[in-house]
This record gives structure tokens, sequence and C-alpha cells, in this order.
């Protein structure tokens, strides 16, 4: 079990009046202020191509804002030397949209990528690892490329690649976008089970508001380049449980 | 099921066109690298042997002739002087005249072959001083001009190759340095995955610096090699014709040779290796 320490009381995430744009033209995220948290669990909705992926990759170092400041637990991000960033990064647990898995490794590998950067020996962590893939439904696709998965597969590699450090932050882009209800179930337990057990920050951007009204979490809702904060209940009523239009 | 695999994909057609380029580049830069250091040899050896021979050329009869070998023998800092006979002479002429032989009454000129000891400078002008003494008549050649020509020519041979050595080591280093910088595009992925994974730059860096200088030292070592063979193969035409042409008897293979042959690896693996970190590095700092 990961030692805690004192940085565990400040906000696993903090945003302060952070706008970001790709170009010249209008900002993708304006004047954005927000904080998560340690041990909360929250969805980020908002419609597609409102900046969902844009605010996740800024809370998990991939983008400078171009104004504003992103504190990690307590840590201003911005006066971080690039040793420290890469520290953080191994508190970060991040499933990606388009999963980016490593094309060459397989699915043991790619699960075990995070350990691997940090130095662990694999007679260390092998079995851990095979038990994780195993629970999220992979134990005879282990040794498989991630061309010959499919898309579920892939995703479900890319979780485990995720928690597989037990990190202290997940930060996941639709993660159950391409799995059934079902295995979507299972995947959310998996989290919940985490943040239960270890306290792990999770926020998790997402289409699916019947799997967020299910799990009774915080919700930012992004839209027009701000945040606003509902409660779990006031989720509108989308009938088909999705908003992509 | 390990994970043993490395965590960059095994070579791509374009490590292995990189691999050929490189190789050639190391061949080019050995065999002038050779040639540089033949060209050396050669005109050291030239002026080693050229430097102290004098030679006295004498108009008169052969008393005068023997007269003169006694006073050229006798100046300071000669280590030996005789005349030559017709016959010799005779034979000298040879390549100009034919064996058939030359015209019992051609009138040759008495010829004195004189040899400096090594170190004594100004010999030549003293011999001349003493025979103008004598009150003889003769000309005093102490070959200065010719071997500074074949100094001249040997020294500029050998800088052209080492201009050349020069340029296509650095043609090579940047022919890496770019390759790095496409296969670091097509791996990009790859470094973005580590680096947001918690990666340090170094260990991914290090990553291609491996890489890229077992890349070096391979195609330098194949480099090296065909190098050698093609020198080599040189040496032998040359000793199957025997013919004696100036430059080549220095083109024995040598521990110099050795030298250069063994270093292509080593510098093309370590330009590689440099080259892949600079880049990486230069990429990743581009990266938050
Ligand atoms: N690298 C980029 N360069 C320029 N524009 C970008 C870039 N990435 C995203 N955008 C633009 O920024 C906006 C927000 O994109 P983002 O990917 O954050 O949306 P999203 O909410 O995640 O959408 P989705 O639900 O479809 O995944 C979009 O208009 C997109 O076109
Ligand atoms: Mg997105």
């Amino acid at each position: 079990m990961r030692e805690r320490d004192d940085s565990l009381d400040e906000p696993a995430v903090r945003f302060d009046r952070i706008s970001l744009s790709y170009g010249p033209e209008t900002d993708v995220l304006s004047d954005v202020s927000m904080s998560l948290a340690p041990g909360s669990m929250t969805f980020l909705t908002g419609p597609s191509g409102a900046g969902k992926s844009t605010l996740l990759k800024l809370a998990y170092l991939a983008l400078r804002p171009t104004a504003g400041r992103v504190s990690l637990f307590g840590v201003d991000t911005g006066r971080l030397k690039r040793p420290g960033l890469a520290n953080l990064r191994r508190r970060i647990g991040v499933v990606f949209q388009e999963f980016r898995l490593l094309d060459h490794l397989t699915a043991y590998e790619n699960a075990a990528l995070p350990l691997r950067v940090a130095g662990d020996h694999e007679r260390r962590y092998r079995d851990d690892v095979v038990e994780l893939l195993r629970w999220v439904g992979l134990g005879d696709r282990m040794d498989a490329k991630p061309a010959t998965l499919s898309g579920g597969e892939k995703q479900r590699v890319a979780i485990a690649r995720a928690v597989v450090v037990k990190p202290d932050l997940i930060i996941a882009d639709e993660p159950t976008g391409s799995v059934d209800d079902d295995m979507g179930d299972r995947l959310m337990r998996l989290f919940r089970e985490l943040n239960k057990r270890l306290n792990t920050t999770l926020l998790i951007a997402t289409h699916d508001l019947a799997m967020v009204r299910k799990s009774n979490a915080d919700v930012l809702r992004l839209a027009d380049g701000m945040v606003v904060r509902q409660p779990a209940m006031a989720m509108p009523e989308a009938g088909a449980g999705s908003e992509t239009q | 099921m390990s994970s043993s695999s490395p965590l960059l994909p095994k070579q791509d057609a374009r490590e292995a066109a990189l691999f050929f380029v490189v190789s050639a580049l190391c061949f080019l830069a050995a065999l002038a690298g050779l040639c540089a250091r033949s060209a050396y040899a050669a005109a050291d050896k030239w002026t080693d042997r050229v430097t102290g021979e004098i030679t006295v050329r004498v108009r008169g009869d052969d008393a005068a002739a023997a007269r003169a070998a006694m006073i050229v023998s006798s100046v300071p800092g000669m280590q030996e002087a005789h005349a030559l006979s017709r016959e010799q002479a005779e034979d000298l002429l040879k390549p100009w005249l034919g064996a058939g032989g030359v015209p019992a009454d051609l009138p040759l000129p008495h010829l004195i072959a004189a040899e400096a000891a090594p170190g004594a400078s100004g010999v030549a002008d003293s011999v001349a001083k003493a025979l103008k003494a004598a009150d003889i008549d003769a000309t005093v050649d102490d070959h200065v001009v010719f071997s500074a020509d074949v100094a001249r020519a040997t020294d500029s041979a050998g800088l052209v190759a080492l201009a050349a050595v020069a340029l296509l080591g650095a043609t090579a280093i940047a022919v890496i340095a770019f390759a790095t910088h496409s296969a670091l595009l097509a791996r990009r992925d790859i470094v973005e995955v580590l680096h947001l994974t918690g990666a340090r730059d170094g260990f991914i860096s290090s990553l291609f610096e491996r890489r890229f200088m077992m890349l070096g030292v391979e195609a330098g070592t194949s480099g090296a090699l065909l190098a050698f063979a093609a020198a080599a193969f040189i040496l032998f035409v040359v000793k199957q014709s025997d013919q004696k042409i100036w430059l080549l008897p220095q083109l024995s293979l040598s521990l110099a040779d050795g030298l250069i042959l063994g270093l292509t690896p080593l510098v093309a693996g370590i330009a590689a290796m440099l080259a892949a970190r600079v880049t990486v590095l230069r990429s990743l700092s581009e990266m938050l």
C-alpha cells in the first residue's frame, strides 16, 4: 500500500482561471476554475467538441494552458522542472480516448508498461498484472497484439494500464465508449473499488448519461468553454442516454 | 508472456535504408583515411630516401673526376662519395637509350654519387664551394627541388584525403541525425505514451541512443570491412601486375591502417548515439 503524504489533503486537481486555445481563434476553454477533492469521483460531460478531452489533457499534463494555473496534489505544475513533472505523471493513470496502446507490445506488456517505466522488476508485478487482465476479461488475450484486439478489448487493456500502478488520480476519456453495458458496469465497478479502497481520485469524461445517473457522482458540465458543476441528481433526462449530436 | 520485448519495435525499412547509407559513408571515409595515410607514408619515405643524396656532374677528363670525388668525400658532413664508372653511367641511361647500348663514343658526363650524413645541412653548398675553389667545372644537384615537389604533391594528396574524411564524417553524422529525427517522428506515439506514463527524458533517449549506437557500430563495421577488402584487392592487383607505381608500395596494411579501420565503427557508433540523443532530447523538450 502506498504511503499517504500530506499533499493528499490538497485538491487532487485544481484549475485556476484556465484558458486554452489551439490557435489564434476562439478559446476552447475560457477562464475555467474548478477543483477535485482527494478521493472524489467526478464525471465530465458536454457535447462533442466542447473541450472535454482538452480539459483532461491539461489535467494529465499533456498540454500547457494558454493562461491560468494547473495544480496537482497541491503542487503548481507551472513551477515544476521536467523531473518533477515526470514524478507527478507517475501518480496519474490515464485512459486515452484513442487508447494509445503500443502496437508492437502484447496486451500484457502494454498493461505492464507503467511498472516497467517506473523500473519495477517483472517477477514482482507479473502476478498482479495477470490478475488485473483476468478481472477485465482478458485472461485469454494476454499475448495478443493490439492489432488483433477488438475495440472493447483494446479499451480494457488501456484501462488496465491506467490502473495498474494504483495511481492517486485516474483520468479517463470515454473509458466505456467501446464496450457493452455489462462490461461498462464492470469497468465502472473497478474504478469505484479503487476509489473506495485506495481513495483514488477519479475524473471521467463521458457521453453516457445513464451511467452518470447510476453512479451518483459529481458532474462537471462543459459547454461554450465554461464549466458548470451540477449535483448528480439534477442531470437532465436525455432519453437516449447520450447527448452526442 | 513476458515483458522482454524491447520498448522500441524492431528495425523498420527506414532503418535498413539508414544502415545502407551509413555503411557506404563509412566505407568511403575509411578508404579516404587509408589513402591519406598512405600518401603521408609515401611522402615520408620519398623525402627520407632523397634528402641526403647529392649528385655531382663533372665536366672534364677522368683525372678531374677522380680529383673531384676526393674533394667531395672530404667535405665535412659527407658520409660517402664515389665516382660512377662508365658502365654504371650507361646503366642509368639504358631506360632512355635502350638496352642495345650507348654508343661507345658518346661522351658521358662523369658522375659522382654522394650521400650526406643524415641531419647535415648545407652540404651541397659546401661541395659546390670546395669544387670551385679547386677550379673544377662541376654542377651539384642535391634534389632539394625534386624532393620538395614530392613532398608537396603527397602533402596535398594527404590533405585532400583528410578533407574527404572530414566531409564524409560530417555527412554521415548529418544523415544519422536526420534519420534519427524521422525515426523519432515515426515513433512519436511511443515517445509520447512513455512520456505521459512518467518516463524521464533520459530513459526515453537512452532507448534511442542504444538503438542507434548499435546501428552505427554495425554499419561502421561493414563499411570498414568493405574498405579493407577494397584495399586488399588493390594491393593484390598491384602485386600481381608487378608494377612499381610510385604511391602504391606504401599501400601495405600497417598498424595505422588497422587503427583507421578499427576506429571507423567506433566513431560511427558514437556519432549515431550523440545524434540520437540530441534529436530525442530536443523533441522531448517541445513536449510539456
Ligand atoms: N490539437 C488540436 N489542434 C487544434 N484544435 C483542436 C485540437 N484538439 C482539439 N481541437 C479542437 O478543440 C475543440 C475541443 O476538442 P476536444 O477534443 O477537447 O473535444 P471533446 O469534448 O473531447 O469532444 P468529443 O466528445 O468528441 O471527444 C474541438 O473544436 C476540436 O476541434
Ligand atoms: Mg474527447
